[in-house]
């Protein structure tokens, strides 16, 4: 069960939906106090974690479902995504943007690659439910 | 929930082919934006100008096409500028590197002058 601080968004699993998520979280974000720009870095690092769970996580299954859980505690925000999937064999190297103009490598691991750069910390669970958790955080300063 | 392809509008400067992108940029944004510079090819333009609403969603899916759009610029030996950036995609694109490809410019009109300019 959520405490009672915490807000939960369950999404139906397509691409589109992570919209429905980051309206709601900019609006959690302003009221406890981020800047503008921090609440764009959330947008995008939930956006991305809720993309990969739609397409990797959940791998297009129609009745799968995304969790989003939003809390803030102690000046800092807490967002995890939870999917049915099992997670990265191994979490994917960073995208080298002249090896995918060349042609060499896909055009792929933007998103991961994002999340760990907008946010101050993100971690990959496996949960005892047997679900896939993206835990971002992001502490608020001044 | 649907997800509308771009609107894309093609104007000629000079040897500038600008793509005025309309809406949200993500993997739905494929099919338009590749017909799109398709056409604008057709004139042989030797520099392609995207300019993208400041309000727009910009994910890692539409990145992905940019991206792919990039390539193909290199590939025909196009100069490639970007406008209409938010100041949080400015930050974004530099940090996945497109900016090491493209030039980014804060409004149409120093793109355009800038971009007029280079041979």
């Amino acid at each position: 069960m959520p405490d009672n601080q915490t807000v939960e968004l369950n999404l139906p699993s397509k691409l589109g939906y992570e919209r429905v998520v980051i309206g709601g979280l900019a609006a959690f974000a302003k009221n406890v106090g981020s800047s503008s720009s921090r609440i764009e870095d959330l947008k995008t690092s939930v956006a991305e974690a809720c993309i990969n769970a739609m397409l990797h996580g959940n791998k297009g299954k129609p009745d799968a479902r995304v969790l989003v859980a939003i809390s803030f505690q102690e000046s800092t925000l807490r967002i995890s995504v939870f999917d049915e999937g099992n997670g990265f064999k191994a979490e994917p190297k960073d995208p080298d943007i002249e090896r995918i103009i060349e042609y060499l490598d896909p055009p792929v691991g933007f998103g991961v690659f994002l999340m760990k750069r907008l946010m101050d910390k993100v971690e990959f669970n496996r949960t005892s439910n047997h679900r896939h958790e993206v835990r971002m955080t992001m502490k608020l300063t001044g | 929930m649907n997800q509308r392809s771009n609107e894309i509008k093609i104007e000629t400067h000079g040897d500038i082919a600008l793509l005025d992108i309309r809406g949200d940029v993500t993997a739905f944004s494929e099919p338009s934006l590749n017909s799109a510079y398709n056409s604008a090819k057709e004139s042989r333009p030797k520099k392609i100008l995207l300019k993208f609403e400041e309000s727009a969603y910009i994910n890692s899916g539409g990145i992905a096409v940019l991206i792919q759009v990039l390539a193909q610029t290199r590939r025909n030996n196009q100069k490639i500028g970007i406008t209409g950036l938010s100041d949080h995609f400015k930050k974004v694109f530099n940090m996945v590197g497109i900016t090491k490809f493209a030039t980014v410019y804060p409004t149409l009109q120093d793109a355009l002058s800038a971009m007029s300019a280079m041979s």
